[in-house]
Order: structure tokens, then C-alpha cells, then sequence
């Protein structure tokens, strides 16, 4: 399963563009999408969820091709869950799945096999006969997570899953995304590194409706080999002074002053050594210092 | 299904509002004549049913639900909406019915044929009351909901179905469209049992029901 994105571009109706010139493929595993707000991630999502249609530009899911014909054959391959999404409050947990299982086309007795296993498996059957409203943010995520999976689509799309959650929630619903990416493609849009670092085998970075870096984590991180350094400077207003000229990817107080992380093509001119990059400071790098 | 339907359909609190307006209405709007019970129901009731029916769908757009339900079939998506509007229609004509009956009990009036005045018996009027009430609540409480689907909102969906309620429940409502006013019932003329033009009325209720029922599954494609 493969999805193709060529040449996209999305332009509203107030002239805005989302989406400019953008190519993309996305392969079977956990592929990581990362970018600013506003840069273009959600409108990609809701392209490849047929929300919105292109301007331009071609999209393909396994050789098939988004237009309207075609829409019923790929809605039946697709699991979404959006950034924000109040899902019915008044349902109990497993009444809501029902649902939404059957309304994706899962027969009855194959939509409860599939809840109960699902379920056990997000640790929620002990609330499966709570209200959704009852629910805590991560609780809900989860269900949200169910109902995408539940016509076992061939690509998972999950828009900002982890925003708000609490660590051992984000762990969670990253785990349970590397845990069904298994022969299907799971497009993972998140502000959260860490939740990137942990779950992706490659990733996209997005910024005014571009992408600046696709592919794996690794080759991104040695791009900005040698562009980090490690300086430590006396007090705030000398970090401000660096922050002026460079870009700074983390301040931290120290015993004597405050050590900071420098992103810079040249040695900055204060003392500095070299340090380890991390895909923080790729991101720093990509969207704010290469090409400048 | 349906009972799903029905929680998401019909929350405990509209239930109570709209059971609170029947009591009110039937408190506050004074009677003499009993044939007046179906007149001063019949636009309030249609009010009710705008309001009662306009977030049929748009809930899920407010809720960004229908982001996910764009993925299911239209089939499906369009039998939903139709088993909710089918159980909220249900209810308001129970509310009808349990109103009617409300006035009898809390303003006592005096039936029609007593004075001499009207022909239609105290069943006939009500039996005619329902009919009239099934498609006039049908009419508004679809008319909402399309039009909320149309504009992706349930307030414009409401205003506009408003704005027709205001135009046709009013004297030039009556003057301009005579017979084939919306609210022909409330209008006709109840000392002549033998005069059933008032139906023409609700023929053309019907038919814009059935024109609203078809265009559905477009603005659901497109809008929904």
C-alpha cells in the first residue's frame, strides 16, 4: 500500500494556498509528519481523506486515482482520526464503536469481534460501558483510534493523536500506532519530536504548504551534523545578545550561567564546541537556517 | 441502529424543552372553542419542529464528526439521517397529540357543535389535526434540516425556515396564498365541514417535502 502525491496544490477560495507543488510518497510503517501551524498538514490530511479535492496536482492510493469515481473504492481503505473530535457523548464506549463500525460497512457480529478485540488491546474494556463524556482526553483518543480501525482500512491517518495527552497517554497511543502500522501506512501528523523519534520510520517536514526535507530520521539528523554547537554563556542577556544572531534550539541554567544550543552553518563567534544533533535541532536547521 | 439513532437524536434535553413548550403553550394561549385547539397549534408546533430538527446533521459538523462520516457511504450516511428524522418527527407528533390534549384539560373549552356553529365532531377535529400536524411537522422539520445541511449551519438552516414560518403564518401569508398557504389548516374555514380545500395547502406541504427528501443525497455529497 502506497499512497502518490504529485505536484499537489490546494488553493481556497480566499486565494489562501495550503498546499503548494508538493510531492510525496508515503510507504507502508509510521510516516511522521511535522511542520508549524499553518504549514499545510491538516489540508493535506483532509486531501487524502477526499474532505477537500486539489486544485491541481494528481493523488493516488495504490494506482488508484482521487476523483470522484474513485472516491467510494478509496473511502473504503481509509481510517481516519481527526485533530479534534467530539465523538458522540451521550453513547456508551462500545454503543459509539457499534456505530461508527457499521456505518463504515462492518457487519454487526464482525464489528463487535473487532471492538472486543480492540479494546483489549488500547486497554478500554473495562470502560467500554462508560458514557464517551465520562472519558478522559486519552481515553478518548483511543476510542477515536478504534473507530478508525475498525473496517481495517490499508492506510491510517491520525491527525495530532498526542496534543494535550499526558506522557504515559502520548506513549500509549504511539505505541498502539507503531503497533497497527503492520502492512498498513500510517500518516502520523504531530508537533511532538519525541513522539517522531519514537515511532517513525520516515517523515516529512512541511512549512507554507512545502515540504523542505522528506525521508528517513537518520539522514535528516546528519544533515545538520556539524551545524550544533554548545556554548555557555554568563547570564540571560547574553543568551539574548547569541539569540539575535543565531538560532537557538534550547536554553538551559547551569551551576555557572546558562548553556545553550546553538544551530549555525559557522562556528559561532563565542566559545562553543560541537555537540550531538538531535531531530529538534534538524527541525530548527531545515525551517529556519539552510538556505538563509 | 436505532437506538443509537435515538440517543444521538433525541438527548433527554430536547425532550424536555419541547415537552415544556407544549405545557406552556397550552397554559398560556387561551381558547373559548375547542376547534380553536388545532388553529393556535398548528404554527407553534411548526416552530418547535424547526427547532427540534435542525441539528439532525449538523451536529456532526459542529462536532467535526463529519469529517469521518464523509468516508462512509452515502447509503448509509443518508439512511442515518433518515431513521433520526423519522424518530424526532415521531415524537413531535406525540407532543401534538398530548397537547391537544393538554388544552382540553387545562382551558376546558366549549366544543364548537354545541353552539351551533360548526359542523365537524370533537374526533373528526381532532383526527383532522393530526393528519394536518403529520404533514405540517414533516414540511418544517425537514425544510430545517435541509437547509442547515445546505449552509453547514444550523442556525442559517433555522432563520431561514423561520423567515418562511413568519411569511406564511401571517394575514398576507393567508391573502397571497389563500388555500395553498402552508398553514391551510389554521386557516380554513371551520363551519363548513364539506370544505377539505384547505388540503391543497398540505398537498403542496407534500410535495416540497418529497422535492427536500430528493435533493438530499446531493447536499450531503457536496456539503455534508
Amino acid at each position: 500500500m502506497s499512497i502518490k502525491i504529485n505536484n499537489l496544490t490546494v488553493t481556497f477560495k480566499n486565494k489562501v494556498t495550503a498546499i503548494n507543488h508538493a510531492y510525496l510518497e508515503i510507504p507502508n510503517g509510521v510516516f511522521g509528519l511535522m511542520g508549524e501551524n499553518g504549514a499545510g498538514k491538516t489540508t493535506l490530511m483532509r486531501v487524502l481523506t477526499t474532505v477537500l479535492t486539489a486544485t491541481t496536482g494528481t493523488v493516488s492510493m495504490d494506482g488508484i486515482l482521487y476523483c470522484e469515481e474513485n472516491y467510494p473504492k478509496i473511502q473504503r481503505q481509509i481510517g481516519y482520526l481527526p485533530q479534534e473530535i467530539d465523538l458522540y457523548p451521550e453513547l456508551t464506549v462500545q454503543e459509539c464503536l457499534e456505530y461508527m463500525g457499521i456505518l463504515s460497512g462492518v457487519s454487526k457480529k464482525e464489528c463487535k469481534k473487532r471492538i472486543q478485540y480492540y479494546l483489549e488491546k488500547t486497554s478500554l474494556i473495562e470502560h467500554q460501558k462508560k458514557k464517551m463524556k465520562q472519558l478522559s482526553g486519552g481515553m478518548k483518543r483511543r476510542v477515536g483510534l478504534i473507530q478508525a480501525l475498525l473496517n481495517e482500512p490499508k492506510v491510517l491517518i491520525v491527525d495530532e493523536a498526542t496534543t494535550g495527552l499526558d506522557p504515559e497517554e502520548r506513549i500509549r497511543i504511539r505505541n498502539l500506532l507503531v503497533d497497527v502500522s503492520k502492512n498498513r501506512a500510517v500518516l502520523f501528523s504531530t508537533h511532538v519530536v519525541e513522539d517522531l523519534v519514537a515511532t517513525c520510520n520516515q517523515l516529512a517536514i512541511m512549512k507554507k504548504g512545502e515540504f523542505l526535507y522528506t525521508g528517513t530520521m537518520s539522514e535528516l539528523i546528519k544533515q545538520v551534523k556539524g551545524y550544533v554547537w554548545l556554548c555557555k554563556v554568563k547570564d540571560e542577556n547574553s543568551a539574548r545578545e547569541i539569540e539575535k544572531r543565531y538560532h537557538i534550539s534550547s536554553k538551559q541554567f547551569v551551576n555557572d550561567g546558562l548553556q545553550i544550543k546553538v544551530i549555525s552553518t559557522i562556528r559561532p563567534e563565542i566559545k562553543c564546541q560541537p555537540c550531538e544533533a538531535s531531530l529538534e535541532d534538524a527541525y530548527i536547521y531545515l525551517c529556519n537556517v539552510k538556505g538563509k | 441502529m436505532i437506538l443509537i439513532e435515538r440517543k444521538i437524536s433525541l438527548p433527554a434535553y430536547k425532550i424536555v424543552y419541547a415537552l415544556c413548550f407544549v405545557v406552556i403553550l397550552s397554559l398560556i394561549r387561551s381558547i373559548s372553542y375547542s376547534y380553536k385547539i388545532g388553529v393556535v397549534m398548528e404554527a407553534p408546533m411548526a416552530l418547535l419542529a424547526i427547532v427540534f430538527c435542525g441539528d439532525t446533521y449538523t451536529q456532526e459538523i459542529t462536532s467535526k464528526r463529519f469529517e469521518i462520516h464523509r468516508l462512509y457511504s452515502l447509503k448509509r450516511r443518508l439512511c442515518s439521517i433518515g431513521i433520526r428524522m423519522v424518530l424526532q418527527e415521531i415524537v413531535l407528533f406525540i407532543l401534538s397529540g398530548i397537547g391537544y390534549g393538554m388544552f382540553y384539560y387545562f382551558q376546558t373549552p366549549y366544543p364548537l357543535y354545541e353552539t351551533n356553529q360548526g359542523t365537524e365532531s370533537e374526533l373528526q377535529m381532532f383526527l383532522l389535526f393530526l393528519v394536518a400536524m403529520i404533514v405540517t411537522l414533516w414540511f418544517w422539520g425537514i425544510l430545517s434540516n435541509v437547509l442547515s445541511c445546505l449552509f453547514r449551519n444550523m442556525w442559517i438552516g433555522m432563520g431561514g425556515s423561520i423567515a418562511l414560518w413568519l411569511v406564511t403564518n401571517s394575514n398576507l401569508g393567508e391573502t397571497l396564498f389563500g388555500n395553498y398557504n402552508l398553514f391551510s389548516y389554521a386557516f380554513r374555514n371551520i363551519t363548513d365541514n364539506q370544505d377539505f380545500r384547505w388540503m391543497y395547502g398540505k398537498v403542496l406541504c407534500l410535495f416540497f417535502c418529497i422535492l427536500l427528501i430528493s435533493l438530499m443525497p446531493k447536499i450531503i455529497k457536496k456539503r455534508g
